[in-house]
């Protein structure tokens, strides 16, 4: 390095110096509060506009929002931070960490800090099952933030072709359907099955037909509950699903390749999925779609379905002014206008029924009537125990089990009463060991 | 009489023993030089230094550390500890999906292993035999090994994507039922020929350094004598590269059971229902998915056991038929 490079070198290097000062001599009145999330592409970008909302309508906070991957990636960030006493403020995790972030002993409860910081959030007013879904004795223990349930999305033509106006609403009528839309080639294939089934055509098809999942009202009464969906019209439900993978009536898209793509591509005539794929399938011009809701058994009323999403933590352990800042982030999130613009840009619920009706009274659902069915379902009569949620501890890993066994039941390994059975006797397995771990915490 | 007692005259001093020898040392030989020239026990020390720091930083702390979880219940904030001595190890082996993954592990690691080397044979030996663009062929051939595991997976799975992959249409076509979503074979097969693909570069480029080192004037005098190009093959340069050969059955069994978790991954998340749940996939899932820690540890210290088994069996009973005084 000859001197008129180094020169230049150590001048860069020093402006570089002053600059990184610079920076926090601006923000140093700033609060820093960091805000953990598992939002990319264009969710990300939505989170990032809440973030800059937030930092640009007060002064005293400035919220940091970090991408640390999907969901998984997301949890296992905070427990290396947390037990490098380095964890956010804030984290997003998902429905089934609910009872791990619950007992971990590493968080604050979202009801108790929002009445100590004395702020005005109107939880009686949330919709039911987002609310009833993270409650622990009626209180509220982390912030709803991005919530859906399944609906079924169709399409349209294929429908008609078959001579269908639209999806029925019983399982045995749609069955019907399905297999006339194969037979008379108005499709390829009847539906998609999406990677998240387990949520949309297991857990939703409990709670819609007021179907139990565990004992103890789903695990709400006590850490010793167990899975009874073996014994439940679940069966049934499988045997049906069973049936339709190997009649070809529904596809499972594999590896490499999105469910989403058999439908939108016209491929399959239904997807059961998020109603926060809207954004997606709105974006894939080449097909008319609508949709509506799940289907029920003929013999049961239909009841509300069940959420699915995450929802904002806070972590222990920071200091008060920053937890000033945390509730004040909250409150904000919770504004029915911000509700309302989040509902609309990511197709997800809005948590609030304000929210809702303001949606409602904009005229919004005139020209996006799909976008109403998802609240108008959870909201369908009161949740009963086996419909307001699932309070499993180790459910990631429970789930995990009920989906490889799901597998065997798709390959014809098993019958589907063998492979619930065995789904049920691994995830009681789970339970008990969550229960011998945090006995006396629930 | 004093030219048979010392190998080196020239050097005096304590040479102990003589190292145990196969065969006759030619005169003034260099075996004995090593011993003499570092007689200090700090400088071979300090030279290993180095790697030996790596090996403490990134196995033997990370396997102790492996060692001590594996013997306790904890709740994944690490808030609440249980010590519970084998419970964690009980489970395992009273799980049948852990013996299943057992079973899928081995039949995968002899699968994988037998492919890569027998493909790569074939191809060390075809190329050794071409004339024109032997380089090109050979690149042709590397290029796998540049490819991102990851990368590899996904373009396998979507090649036999049942619904929309091009080579699972011809399978269609010719009346074969692929369908690696719900048949645990078709799974097991594709995770198999991935992984096999994405090393085959690895042991072909070994192979053919090999075969490139096999004395021209033994081949030219058997050809001499008639014997034809793959009798050749067969009866003198794999017998010479047998010691390669034997090197790559181990390496190929290493990044068998430990390496191909990216490519499960990708291609089947290790499904349909456990069929390519392979040991350390499993590790991953329970480890950092399901943040089963106590299980997931128990997991790799069992594989680290498994490891070394194997690997200890095939140094006493393979390694015997190999030989290296060629």
């Amino acid at each position: 390095m000859n001197l008129t490079k180094r020169a230049l070198f150590t001048g860069a290097l020093a402006a570089s110096i002053a600059a990184g000062d610079a920076v926090p001599a601006l923000a140093q009145q700033r609060v820093e509060i960091q805000f953990w999330h598992a939002m990319s592409g264009v969710l990300g970008e939505r989170v990032g506009e809440i973030v800059k909302r937030f930092n640009d309508s007060q002064t005293k906070y400035t919220v940091v929002a970090t991408n640390k991957g999907n969901y998984d990636e997301v949890i296992n960030a905070t427990i290396a931070a947390y037990r490098a006493k380095k964890a956010p403020q804030i984290v997003q995790i998902y429905e089934r960490g609910f009872m791990a972030m619950l007992l971990s002993g590493a968080i604050v409860p979202v009801q108790d800090l929002m009445t100590e910081k004395k702020k005005q959030v109107d939880f009686s007013d949330f919709i039911k099952p987002v609310a009833s879904y993270y409650q622990y004795k009626g209180k509220l223990m982390s912030m709803p933030f991005n919530s859906s349930t399944p609906i079924l999305f169709y399409n349209k033509e294929q429908f008609e072709k078959a001579g269908f106006s639209g999806p029925a609403d019983t399982w045995a009528e749609f069955e019907k359907q399905l297999y006339a839309i194969k037979s008379k080639g108005a499709a390829e294939c009847g539906s998609s099955l999406a990677g998240d089934y387990f949520w949309s055509l297991m857990e939703n098809y409990s709670t819609v037909n007021d179907q139990p999942w565990g004992t103890k009202s789903n695990g709400y009464d006590g850490l010793d509950t167990e899975f009874v969906y073996n014994k439940t019209r679940l069966v049934q439900q499988v045997a049906r699903l069973q049936k339709w993978v190997n009649d070809g009536i529904i596809q499972i898209a594999g590896q490499g390749l999105s469910p989403q793509q058999l439908f939108t591509s016209g491929k399959c005539a239904t997807y059961f999925a998020s109603t926060a794929a809207h954004g997606g399938i709105e974006r894939e011009p080449s097909i008319k779609w609508s949709a509506t809701y799940l289907p029920h058994e003929a013999d049961l009323t239909a009841r509300n379905s069940s959420i699915g999403g995450a929802t904002l933590w806070v972590m222990k352990g920071h200091k008060s002014e920053e937890y000033d800042g945390v509730a004040a982030f909250l409150e904000f999130l919770a504004k029915p206008d911000l509700q309302v613009w989040w509902h609309e840009e990511t197709g997800y619920v809005p948590i609030s029924n304000t929210a809702y009706q303001m949606a409602k009274s904009a005229g919004y659902y005139k020209d996006h009537p799909t976008r109403e069915i998802a609240i108008l379902q959870l909201n369908r009569g009161t949740p009963t125990p086996n419909s307001q949620g699932f309070h499993f501890g180790n459910y990631t890993q429970a789930t995990f089990a009920l989906r490889e066994e799901m597998e065997s039941v798709f390959a014809n390994k098993k019958t589907p009463q063998q492979g619930l059975d065995d789904a049920v006797r691994r995830g009681n397995e789970l339970l008990r060991q969550f229960e011998k771990l945090n006995a006396g915490k629930y | 009489m004093r030219a048979s007692t010392s190998l080196s005259p020239a050097i005096p001093g304590p040479v102990v023993t003589a190292p145990r020898q196969r065969r006759p040392t030619p005169a003034g030989g260099t075996r004995g030089l090593k011993r003499s020239h570092f007689r200090e026990a700090r400088l071979p020390f300090l030279l290993l230094l180095p790697q030996l720091l790596v090996l403490l930083l990134f196995f033997f702390i990370p396997a102790l550390r492996a060692l001590s979880q594996s013997f306790v219940l904890t709740d994944p904030f690490g808030n609440s500890v249980q010590f519970v001595w084998f419970d964690n190890f009980r489970r395992l082996l009273a799980s049948p999906e852990y013996r299943a993954s057992i079973g899928v592990t081995f039949w995968f690691t002899l699968a994988q292993n037998a492919l890569t080397i027998v493909v790569s044979l074939v191809l060390a030996f075809a190329t050794d035999r071409i004339l024109r663009g032997r380089g090109f062929y050979r690149s042709i051939i590397l290029l796998p090994y540049a490819i991102a595991p990851v990368i590899a997976g996904i373009l396998w799975a979507f090649l036999f994507n049942t619904a929309v992959g091009p080579i699972s249409f011809i399978l269609h076509g010719v009346g074969i039922d692929w369908d690696p979503n719900r048949h645990g074979i078709d799974a097991f097969l594709l995770v198999t020929f991935a992984a096999s693909w994405k090393h085959i570069c690895y042991d072909y480029i070994f192979l053919i350094a090999a075969l490139l080192s096999v004395p021209a004037s033994l081949l030219e005098a058997a050809a001499v004598d008639g014997a034809g190009p793959l009798l050749r093959f067969a009866r003198i340069s794999l017998p010479m590269i047998g010691p390669t050969i034997f090197f790559l059955v181990v390496m190929n069994f290493v990044y068998g059971f430990f390496e191909t978790f990216a490519i499960v991954d990708a291609v089947t998340h290790g499904g349909p229902g456990g069929a390519t749940m392979i040991l350390v996939y499993k590790v991953y899932i329970d480890g950092f998915v399901h943040i089963d820690l106590g299980s997931s540890a128990a997991q790799s210290v069992l594989m680290m056991i498994f490891a070394l088994v194997l690997t200890v069996l095939q140094f006493r009973y393979v390694e015997r038929n190999v030989n290296y005084d060629v």
